[in-house]
């Protein structure tokens, strides 16, 4: 009987957990599958559940929809590179500060961390500022640029703390073997970094993604904002088509989702570790 | 075989062996470090530049919003930030069961961290809406009379936007409790009920020891990050109404959209007393771990 | 012709001084062992040597050509380490082959020797399996492997055993001294451990706190100790050395009067020690016998190990086949003269 209050106690708490996690959820599902109608007399479940505001979408049929593919190809386009150009410079960073022991490593290292803790929104205003400065505003490569700015502190970071636990006498091994710097980092380092460079590639992308406020600081031309901006601009009237803003949302936040979930086990290791330590 | 007393000839070969690793570290330590330079230096120190005129902070301390939005600040970031990890750590208790169906409830319990901010804020804008929202609409048919105006209330909108941040923020800072927790030895648990324990000694003698300074590490990053939450506020209420629940992240950007990028300087310069120390902490606490 | 030397070598990290200026010749095809406790230096002097540390003073020679500036790869050396130190993301042969493949050797000759060293070391079933896959002591002998695949000058050891299991650590001690019989390669060979010493190699150095305090071979250590040090830090169980005067031909010392053919001053403060096997139980009636008191007994099948004391002072007495004796009963010892050691009471020399 003990055992039973027991387990009734935890699905107590379970049922609540459920709700609140589910209820934001569903309700963009609710509205992506309703009609307009339906969607604003504030059913729990359509009469008629419907695609036709999938449809809708994908064939570009709203005034708020006329860039959608276009929109999509830059959220894409931008999340790609920010992934890439973050593995690139964050990985050599790395192995330079963590393997190399170079000079200054640890100065750069603190510098990276300091970034890091500036509040995202606090380092936009600047950002922004210079950007301008630099003539890339409503360029692409600003938001990639920025991103890039704002992932590879904790990219550095999580891979510095990754590649101290490799053992430093494969390092000294390789160079009895006759290795050069470069050959030990194609060689060894990074096929023994893949699990962290996948979760660290993974992170970025997301970061990317689903970034709102320095994509719609840094770029306003409506053939180079992201989806994510494009979302944002559905608000700009009273009665925006809110089962077409769903429908649209309910797209652009599944790949994130589906990436998360497929490297999870890279993810929550590989991110978590790193992220705050005791 | 005594060593023999005849010394090797000097060696005048310069120490080019350790040098090349040297080398090809600061060529691989350099993209970070411009862009350390070309995107965190130049634009903090250009920024500064910037704020330096006395104007924008007699003009700041002047505009009515700016008072408001610094008491918005602060009571966001202690009730917000607190009730969180006070729910992360109640949380984390209830996921470290071992039960084949919370790992599952802990799967879904992700989902606010691994999906955009947007489409869930402007679906949580939606539920709130006085006419059309789901929340109004369940509150009638419950009890026959009109839900509350929301997002249009200042206290309520405020609150509303706590409440996003807390349901977006919530599950990574369970999962950092969780492995905390999951961090403790099964020993010390298993000592405890020898020795007699309840449930609640458990936590007091064993548990919170061993996490405090996690749980105290993580909520004064939680609270630097949370400094800079934009989304929850200006995608849920804009600020509004009549800019009533700004932050200090959406004032500044609001500076900024109207052309006033001095004033939006000037209002981060004004926060960085409080900020820093918060950094300095951090930052002291990451380096004293290597 | 020396294989290697070391010429007043020094090293200091930061302040802190590790090495006092060591000197060693090493011969051709000679099995060179640096034995010392932990933090004696006998580590970095192997580092340095495989060019992994840098030297703060002196100079070393690899087939006489100094090789303090000369990178580690150049200076036709393989390392063995304690951790074996394998890539784990590549096979055994890929292990094997690395050195050579970053060589630009030709796929056929890194092939032939791949194999040629697998044969040697019975690794040939497992050529296509990835370290984890193998147990510490394939793992130990694809280590070697990739060591034996170079052909280098010279073998560098580090600690290679203390990773493994009592049992296998005596099967791969052989292993390793059949190899250096087989490929009559020179070898540096450091451990803590100095049965490995004693049991591998043709010379040890016994090195205490960043200087050498006897090099010889192993015998001639075990026989003559050039001092206390070496005395007690070689053999086991461990040398008796208790405190006494010279007197006459033997010490006294613990109320008796302990034999000697060593010489000392008349009346001369000396440590006398002598090692449990020369310390045998007597019968009650011989000549110069000393009672103990037993306090514990260890069997151990071929012999038997005594813990003894006269008066509070514990001793070790270790006899051929079985004793006995119990817990608590008095017994009588006799030292044998011929191989008692005498060390001067103050600076612990050999007399």
């Amino acid at each position: 009987m003990n055992k039973f209050a027991r387990e009734a106690k935890l699905w107590l708490i379970a049922i609540p957990i459920l709700l609140w996690t589910l209820l934001p959820i569903y309700h963009i599902f609710l509205f992506s599958i309703s009609s307009k109608d339906s969607a604003f007399s504030g059913a729990l479940w359509p009469d008629h559940p419907t695609l036709r505001n999938f449809g809708t979408v994908f064939r570009q049929e709203h005034f708020y929809l006329h860039h959608f593919w276009e929109q999509i190809w830059n959220s894409l386009w931008i999340a790609v590179a920010t992934g890439l150009l973050t593995l690139a410079v964050a990985t050599c960073a790395a192995f330079a500060i963590s393997r190399l022991k170079v000079k200054g490593g640890r100065a750069v290292m603190n510098a990276a961390l300091f970034t890091y803790f500036i509040p995202a929104a606090f380092l936009a205003v600047p950002m922004y500022k210079a950007m301008g400065s630099y003539g890339l505003l409503n360029s692409r490569w600003s938001l990639v640029l920025a991103m890039v700015t704002l992932a590879s502190p904790y990219a550095i970071w999580v891979l510095k703390q990754a590649s101290d636990k490799l053992p430093w006498e494969l390092d000294e091994a390789a160079r009895i073997d006759g290795a050069t710097p470069l050959q030990l980092f194609r060689l060894v380092y990074l096929p023994l970094m893949m699990p962290s460079l996948v979760a660290i590639g993974t992170y970025a992308l997301l970061l990317a993604w689903n970034e709102y406020l320095y994509a719609f600081l840094l770029l306003s031309h409506e053939n180079t904002i992201p989806l994510a901006v494009g979302l944002g601009h559905f608000l700009a009237s009273d009665d925006s088509p809110w089962e077409l803003l769903m429908a649209t949302a309910l797209i652009y936040a599944l790949p994130p989702a589906a990436i998360y979930y497929a490297f999870r086990r890279y993810m929550v290791g590989g991110l978590t570790a790193g992220a705050v330590k005791t | 075989m005594a060593s023999i007393a005849i010394p090797h000839p000097a060696s005048p070969a310069p120490r080019k062996a350790w040098s090349s690793w040297q080398t090809w570290g600061v060529i691989m330590l350099t993209p970070y470090i411009l862009v350390f330079l070309v995107f965190v230096l130049y634009p903090v120190s250009y920024g500064l530049w910037l704020a330096r005129h006395q104007q924008s902070y007699v003009t700041l301390f002047d505009d009515p919003v700016f008072f408001r939005t610094v008491v918005n600040t602060i009571v966001f970031l202690l009730v917000a930030v607190n009730l969180k990890f006070i729910l992360a750590l109640f949380l984390s208790g209830f996921f470290v069961h071992e039960r084949a169906w919370i790992r599952g409830l802990s799967v879904i319990f992700i989902i606010p961290w691994a999906v955009p901010a947007i489409p869930t804020i402007f679906s949580i804008r939606f539920m709130l809406n006085p006419e059309w929202g789901i929340i109004n609409s369940v509150i009638f048919r419950l009890t026959g009379l009109d839900g509350p105006n929301w997002l249009n209330n200042p206290t309520l909108g405020l609150t509303m936007a706590g409440v996003v941040h807390i349901w977006k923020a919530l599950p990574f800072w369970t999962l950092i409790l969780i492995a905390g927790r999951l961090a403790i030895p099964r020993e010390q648990y298993e000592a405890a009920s020898v020795d007699g324990a309840t449930g609640w000694q458990k936590f007091k003698y064993v548990t919170w020891p061993s996490i405090r300074t996690l749980y105290l590490t993580s909520t004064i990053l939680s609270m630097i990050w949370t400094l800079g939450d934009f989304n929850s506020v200006y995608l849920l209420t804009g600020g509004g109404p009549a800019d009533l629940t700004h932050v200090l992240a959406t004032l500044g950007i609001r500076y900024i959209r109207l052309d006033q990028v001095d004033q939006a300087m000037a209002t981060i310069v004004v926060a960085l007393p409080f900020v820093l120390p918060l950094v300095y902490f951090m930052m002291k606490r990451l380096s004293a771990d290597e | 012709m020396a294989a290697v030397s070391f010429r007043d070598i020094r090293k200091s990290f930061g302040k802190t001084p590790v090495l006092h200026g060591i000197s060693l010749d090493i011969a051709n095809g000679e099995f060179m062992v640096l034995v010392g406790p932990s933090g004696c230096g006998k580590s970095t002097l192997l580092r340095m040597l495989a060019g992994l540390e840098d030297i703060t003073g002196g100079s070393i020679a690899i087939e006489e050509r100094v090789v303090n500036d000369v990178d580690s790869k150049d200076r036709d050396i393989a390392m063995v380490f304690q951790s074996y130190a394998l890539y784990p993301h590549m096979t055994v042969r890929e292990n094997m082959g690395f050195s050579l493949k970053l060589r630009k050797e030709k796929q056929a000759l890194i092939d032939q020797r791949v194999a040629a060293a697998a044969r040697i070391l019975n690794l040939e079933p497992f050529l296509e399996r990835q370290p984890r896959q193998l147990s510490g002591g394939q793992r130990q002998r694809v280590a070697m492997g990739r060591a034996i695949v170079r052909d280098p000058k010279v073998f560098l050891f580090d600690e290679p055993l203390s990773n493994l299991d009592a049992k296998l650590r005596v099967a791969m001690r052989a292993e390793i001294k059949a190899l250096h019989q087989r490929l009559k390669t020179t070898t540096v060979y450091v451990t803590h451990d100095q049965v490995e010493a004693m049991t591998m190699a043709d010379r040890i150095a016994v090195m205490h706190d960043g200087r050498i305090e006897q090099l010889g071979e192993p015998l001639e250590l075990y026989d003559r100790p050039a001092n206390l040090f070496v005395a007690q830090f070689i053999g086991s169980p461990a040398m008796n050395v208790f405190d006494g005067v010279f007197q006459g031909n033997s010490v006294q010392a613990l109320g008796a009067r302990w034999p000697t053919s060593a010489r000392a001053a008349e009346g001369q403060r000396v440590k006398y020690g002598i090692r449990p096997e020369h310390l045998e139980p007597a019968s009650s009636g011989a000549e110069g016998k000393i009672a103990a008191e037993v306090v514990v007994v260890e069997p151990m099948g071929a012999e038997t190990e005594l813990l003894v004391k006269i008066g509070e002072t514990p001793l070790t007495v270790m006899t051929r086949g079985r004793s006995n004796a119990g817990p608590g009963e008095r017994i009588f010892l006799a030292p044998q003269a011929s191989h008692a050691h005498l060390f001067d009471a103050a600076g612990g020399q050999r007399l």
